[in-house]
């Protein structure tokens, strides 16, 4: 942060000036291509650093093997043959496709149930001074529960397996969705609906025609954070006892010590969790761009 | 202030303005809002003490008050918005009992839905009510308020006098009987208000609305009504009815008539005096 903002007032180009800044912003941003640029060359050097370091010994392969180490697993991890599987065993070569549609498929539709319970939810505690009367400190209480916690409850309840997995996974992404989608329909402008009202709108069709499209933005950003929390609760998910997934993956790799193949799974964990956020922000942009500042 | 007092100003600025105005639409029939001994408080906060008001079929009623008397609260309880707490409004001979597309509202600094464009604004109304000429309403409307090309921006796309229009625009489309308009032009600078004030006394005039406005502008009750009523301070009632018969129609040139000008320091000084 401090290295843009030296870069910024040193004037690298006079027409930076020129460019337009928001009146709020305390901290000019970079124009589009440098920002491109720096973001992708920083952690070049660092990758060089690191390979640096490994040649050299500094680095034992023991705490961090060579990125050239982790790169050959992750080519292993995607295109050798995979062999016959052997039960009980979670296989690393050539089963990047298994974990990952293992892995995806949870978060999908773990994300997508707390998505159909979440947006109801929110908005009836948005709406109704007695449901948030009656639910909010208890569901506060709760949300305060580390998704670890969560687990052995879950298999309880659901067994070891798929549905203890969906269960801690749904637990995970709910929360942001509800507190963000009651929160932006608590606030909905008093006048708005007032307006609606003496338009000849129905009682009924307020929560559908001015809420949901007014607490929308809010309502967004919950789902974009209830999205990316529920991806970092599929590895816990994974604990539960399955040999497909990357969390399973990662912990079987941990077993035999192969910390190159753990790094392959990290690596694979935040490309995933960053695609599904730039999906979600694509598919819901054109719902909110009105809101853009 | 009592009831004689208020009686006498009323008399006192009658005589020295002009005879009331004998306007084409007096006795036109049953007054469109008839609001009788209103009151209206929040907890220990008495708002409203004792409001009479009628409004005739086509009359612009200016409501005047110091800031603070409770002249919004007033507005949302003809809107049906707020019940009062005693007497009654009468909205076309039936009593008021929460808000409805007859007596819609403006506020300032308007109230449109910020995800539709302007067109689907306007359209939001006649749709409600399940009009089929909805979209024909809308064009002759987006004409009337000089938007006709600007249907599918946003509402931040406007300008502050657009969308002030725009607001208005959009109660109009459900052809209220009354219209109700609180500070209607109060966020916007001086000759955007004044442009606005005159669009919209042609506006009324062509359509006939009657109309409360509500605002503690001096200039635009008298610019913009048939008649004036002045609030007293909080807890508000009617100290004086003013009949405006200035000639038509009114607008830039009336600021400098000279009956206008006497009107003007004459209800100034009361209002500060008050």
């Amino acid at each position: 942060m401090a290295l843009r903002q030296v870069e910024g007032e040193t004037g690298f180009d006079p027409g930076d000036d020129l460019a337009p800044t928001s009146a709020t912003a305390t901290r000019r941003r970079l124009s589009g291509w440098r920002r491109v640029a720096i973001g992708v060359a920083f952690p070049v050097v660092l990758v060089m650093a690191w390979s640096t370091l490994s040649a050299t010994g500094v680095l034992s392969d023991q705490l961090l093997p060579a990125p050239v180490e982790v790169l050959k697993s992750g080519r292993d991890f995607i295109v050798a043959p995979s062999r016959p599987p052997v039960p009980g065993v979670t296989p690393f070569r050539g089963a990047a496709a298994r974990h990952i549609r293992a892995s995806v498929g949870l978060w999908a539709v773990a994300y997508t149930i707390a998505v159909f319970v979440g947006l109801p939810l929110g908005l009836g505690l948005g709406l109704s001074r007695w449901m948030s009367a009656a639910v909010e400190p208890l569901f506060h209480a709760f949300r305060s529960v580390p998704i670890t916690a969560w687990l052995p409850i879950s298999l309880v309840w659901f067994g070891l397996g798929g549905g203890s997995a969906r269960f801690v996974v749904f637990i995970g992404s709910i929360s942001p969705i509800v507190v963000a989608t009651a929160d932006s329909t608590a606030r909905v402008p008093r006048q708005l609906v007032d307006t609606a009202r003496m338009l000849g709108t129905r009682q009924r069709d307020l929560a559908r025609r001015v809420y949901l499209p007014a607490a929308l933005p809010g309502i967004v950003t919950g789902l974009r954070l209830g999205l990316t929390l529920g991806w970092t609760s599929v590895i816990v998910g994974e604990l539960t006892g399955t040999n497909r997934g990357l969390g399973a993956m990662m912990f079987a790799a941990r077993e035999v010590s192969r910390l190159d193949q753990i790094i392959v799974g990290m690596t694979t964990f935040a490309i995933i969790g960053l695609a599904g956020d730039l999906l979600l922000r694509k598919v819901t942009r054109p719902l909110v761009r009105w809101a853009d500042a | 202030m009592s009831e004689s007092t208020a009686q006498d100003l009323t008399a006192d600025a009658t005589a020295t303005v002009a005879a009331p105005a004998a306007r084409p639409v007096e006795g036109a029939g049953a007054p469109v809002l008839a609001a009788t001994g209103v009151a209206k408080g929040y907890g220990s906060l008495e708002v409203l003490a004792d409001i009479h008001l009628s409004v005739a079929p086509h009359e612009v009623v200016a409501v005047l008050g110091p800031s603070g008397c409770g002249k919004s609260t007033l507005l949302r309880v003809l809107a049906g918005l707020e019940p009062p707490d005693r007497g009654r409004v009468e909205v076309d001979g039936q009593v008021v009992r929460g808000p409805s597309p007859d007596r819609p509202m403006v506020v300032q600094g308007a109230t449109l839905f910020p995800w539709l464009s302007l067109r689907a604004n306007l359209e939001w109304g006649p749709r409600a009510l399940g009009n089929p000429r909805a979209a024909a309403v809308v064009d002759e409307l987006l004409d009337a308020t000089g938007l006709g090309g600007y249907g599918a921006l946003l509402p931040r796309q406007l300008s502050g006098g657009m969308r002030q229009r725009a607001a208005i625009a959009q109660v109009l489309a459900n052809q209220p009987p009354l219209l109700l308009l609180d500070e209607p032009f109060g966020a916007l600078d001086a000759q955007t208000r004044l442009r606005m004030q005159e669009w919209l006394i042609g506006l009324l005039a062509e359509r006939g609305t009657a109309t409360v406005l509500v605002t503690h502008d001096v200039e635009e009750a008298l610019l913009l009504g048939h008649r004036l009523v002045r609030l007293s301070h909080r807890p508000a009632a009617v100290v004086e009815e003013v009949a405006l018969d200035l000639p038509t129609p009114r607008g830039r040139t009336t600021l400098a008539d000279p009956r206008f000008v006497e009107l003007k320091a004459t209800v100034l000084a009361r209002v500060l005096d008050a």
